[in-house]
């Protein structure tokens, strides 16, 4: 049966949500699906946006968190879930996603919650996933019995950043959660601009020019992301182009409300009020909701932050102190958007024999910094960075102006004070502008519409040892050859130059492999010999073991590689053999203690 | 590309997309598949105690009323009041999406039909029975929706408005 709907999914690190349009009627908005969910035990109710947590419940709490379509669940997902994260940590899985691209950890292994107790069944990142896409999947059956998911045009979005693995678990996550096989994944700043060339139609055409730059901006309540667009003209069209994408960036809303947190905690001990365990947490929420009103231009120039008494003594109880907006805004503004050069770095965590393993949160807040070392980075040489023309803001924080106007500041000093970039016209949606955006793109991609091309964001390198003298105690030097260069579009296939590996028959092949966001000239065989940390980025190894063939010569295979888009955006490498017709796929390998 | 126009057009255009919808509502409405929530159940308990479970979760509000205020200075409730009105007018528009029932300003003269719903009117000062013209004392209140949370909770919990919290 042909798709009916074309169905948006932002899977996000704190907030999922599902948009969807009618493909068999022209015209029909692009509308979002409320999902129901548990708001407490025993209460459902439907919520435009499902929090992407997951609280663990003892076994005697069973049977509180069912669902329409489930019964018996010993786990609850979104916003009750949300709030056990504060009140039961041990037992509350947060941030799943940034996990899924965490290489230093077996994402299929239970290692979720981070360091919660032996009594807890901890589950896999991509487990935890799958419920998130799982549970949206069966509020999408429930609400439209007729026309199963399984069925439509399925669009999931997943952070540019995330390499060729990571979208690899994502897409496993999301089969075994029932959402079709030719499910597309769809980068999210790519998703936000369609929403905004939805929304402004035809007159996209007058807003954005040739030769402009568009800056996709993300931050999100745990992470940041940015994305480089170019607009040229093709044949007298004017065609969008991905040009760079950025690392992921752990940063984002929540630091922002624990710096305010602590902000006030300070307030209060001025007051000589100390502030408990309990109160810190509510105080964390207070902090939140004060941020959006400080920050959005006309709060008032003090505002509360309150928090309740525990127990029944509400009145009694209640502690407020009074935040200063100039104060607030020049911690946060100045704090996470400092002014700075172009020629900024991040800086780095400074390296200590131990490191907890947990995620790689960022040792340096200053967002700004990053962007500045993206666009160095990106641009044609290493003394000219790339200069947006025009930005796209999406994520939940960047509703505040104060922030929008010193990101674009801080951008106009780099290059031009007097012209610092336009921010797109419109009004836009931070919210849900990615799940419409995907939803946007599934119905677009039966070739209507304007599309943004750009392939793959990086390139990518298989590990080679080179043959020479063994030199006891110093590894052999590792060199890289090119598999897959940057941009490659879906639905091609490189054959990779050079000499042919011997692989050994019926022992795992094994390869280390490496991805670049800023190698964008290496072509398919091009031999590396040397690299800085900042150019090549180890990611999951690569194996295959290979079944007796023909053409063995002395246990070995001769083979070549060849890697392939497919139309869904999948990479896929292959060992081909060059004396025979046979040829093996190399997957993935995300076990710990792989020969890393 | 017409289809397509018309699209962007209703996406940023709340007033067109209604006209469209309009438009196309007689072939359409038959076939339409319209996401609904399940066919609700027989709510398990008073939805009235589960809208209060809900104004107590969400804002605090049993705890508030229940507290005497006797004994507190008009800041010490003001702060705290402060918190519960905002989360608990937000829950009540979450549900209820409440709106004035008139749009006109008060005192804005109002124009009584005769066979008046005296749920929806009501007359203050020298009531004669027949159409009146008058001025509109307070624009009065309705609900847009009502969609309230469902309960599935145990028998025995049906009248808990709130748990017992236990640090353990």
């Amino acid at each position: 049966m042909p798709a009916k709907y074309a169905v948006g999914i932002d899977l996000g690190t704190t907030n999922s949500a599902l948009a969807y349009a009618n493909l068999e009627q022209e015209g029909k908005p692009v509308e979002l699906l409320p999902i129901p969910q548990i708001v407490a035990p025993g209460t459902l109710e439907p919520r435009p946006l499902l929090p992407s947590f997951l609280y663990l419940a003892p076994s005697q709490e069973a049977g509180a968190y069912n669902l329409p379509w489930a019964e018996n669940r010993d786990y609850a997902t979104g916003e009750f879930a949300r709030g056990q994260g504060a009140d039961a940590p041990t037992r509350t899985v947060a941030g799943a996603k940034s996990w899924l691209c965490n290489h230093r950890v077996d994402r299929r292994q239970p290692i979720l919650p981070w360091n919660a107790p032996e009594e807890v069944a901890k589950i896999s990142p991509v487990e935890a996933s799958r419920r998130y896409l799982q549970h949206l999947a069966a509020a999408w059956n429930a609400a439209l019995p007729e026309a199963p998911l399984a069925e439509q045009t399925v669009v999931l979005t997943v952070p540019a950043s995330f390499d060729a693995s990571a979208r690899e678990l994502t897409r496993e996550a999301a089969l075994a959660a029932g959402l079709p096989e030719n499910l597309v994944l769809l980068e999210e700043p790519q998703a936000a601009l369609y929403a905004w060339l939805a929304a402004a139609g035809d007159g996209w055409r007058r807003d954005l020019r040739e030769g402009d730059t568009l800056l996709v901006c993300d931050i999100g309540g745990g992470t940041s992301d940015f994305t480089l667009i170019g607009v040229a003209s093709e044949n007298g069209e004017m065609a969008l182009k991905r040009i760079a994408v950025g690392n992921h960036i752990l940063v984002g809303g929540d630091n922002m409300d624990l710096t305010l947190a602590h902000l006030a905690r300070t307030a209060f001990a001025e007051k000589g009020v100390e502030v408990d365990a309990w109160q810190s947490v509510a105080l964390w929420h207070a902090c939140r909701s004060a941020k959006e009103l400080l920050l959005s231009g006309e709060g008032p120039r003090k505002q509360p932050v309150t928090v309740l008494g525990r127990g029944k003594r509400l009145i009694g109880g209640t502690i407020s102190v009074d935040l200063d907006r100039e104060a607030v805004c020049s911690t946060l503004v100045d704090g996470f958007l400092p002014a700075c050069g172009i020629a900024a770095k991040p800086a780095r965590q400074r390296a200590s024999g131990f490191r907890e393993l947990g995620l790689p949160f960022e040792a340096d807040a200053a967002i700004t910094r990053h962007l500045a070392h993206f666009l160095t980075q990106h641009g044609v040489d290493k003394e000219s960075a790339i200069r947006p023309t025009r930005v796209l803001f999406n994520g939940g924080v960047l509703k505040a102006a104060a922030l929008r106007e010193r990101l674009l500041e801080v951008i106009g000093s780099w290059f031009d004070r007097k012209n610092p970039p336009r921010p797109l016209e419109g009004i836009h949606d931070l919210d849900f502008a990615v799940a419409r955006g995907a939803a946007y793109y599934g119905m677009a991609k039966g070739g209507k519409g304007v599309r943004i091309r750009g392939g793959t964001a990086r390139s990518y390198y298989v590990g080679i040892e080179s043959a020479g003298l063994a030199v006891p105690g110093a590894p052999r030097p590792l060199r890289a050859r090119c598999v897959a260069p940057f941009g490659m579009e879906e639905g091609t296939e490189a054959e990779v130059r050079g000499e042919e590996i011997g692989l050994v028959v019926g022992e795992q092949a094994h390869f280390r492999f490496f991805s670049s966001a800023v190698r964008k000239h290496d072509k398919p065989g091009d031999v590396l010999d040397r690299w800085s940390d900042d150019e090549l980025v180890e990611t999951d190894s690569m194996e295959a073991t290979l079944p007796a063939a023909k053409g063995e010569q002395d246990g070995f295979i001769p083979v070549r590689f060849v890697s392939r888009i497919t139309e869904l955006g999948v990479l896929e490498l292959w060992c081909v053999s060059t004396v025979s017709e046979e040829k093996w796929k190399l997957e993935f390998s995300v076990r710990e203690g792989g020969e890393k | 590309m017409l289809g397509f126009s018309v699209l962007f057009r209703i996406w940023g255009d709340p007033a067109f997309a209604d006209r469209v919808a309009r438009l196309t509502e007689k072939e359409d409405a038959p076939q339409e598949l319209k996401p609904e929530a399940p066919a609700k159940k027989e709510p398990g308990r008073s939805e009235a105690l589960t809208l209060l479970a809900a104004l107590q979760r969400e804002g605090r509000l049993v705890d508030f009323l229940m507290e005497p205020v006797a004994g507190f200075s008009d800041a010490q409730i003001g702060a705290a009041v402060r918190t519960v009105h905002k989360d608990c007018g937000a829950a009540l528009e979450r549900f209820f999406a409440i709106e004035p029932l008139r749009t006109e300003a008060e005192g804005a003269p109002v124009d009584v039909p005769p066979g008046y719903d005296p749920a929806q009117f009501r007359l203050i000062g020298n009531v004669s029975g027949s159409a009146v013209r008058g001025k509109l004392a307070h624009p009065g209140w309705k609900a847009t929706r009502c969609d309230m949370p469902e309960w599935s909770g145990r028998p025995e919990a049906a009248f808990v408005l709130a748990p017992c919290e236990v640090q353990v």
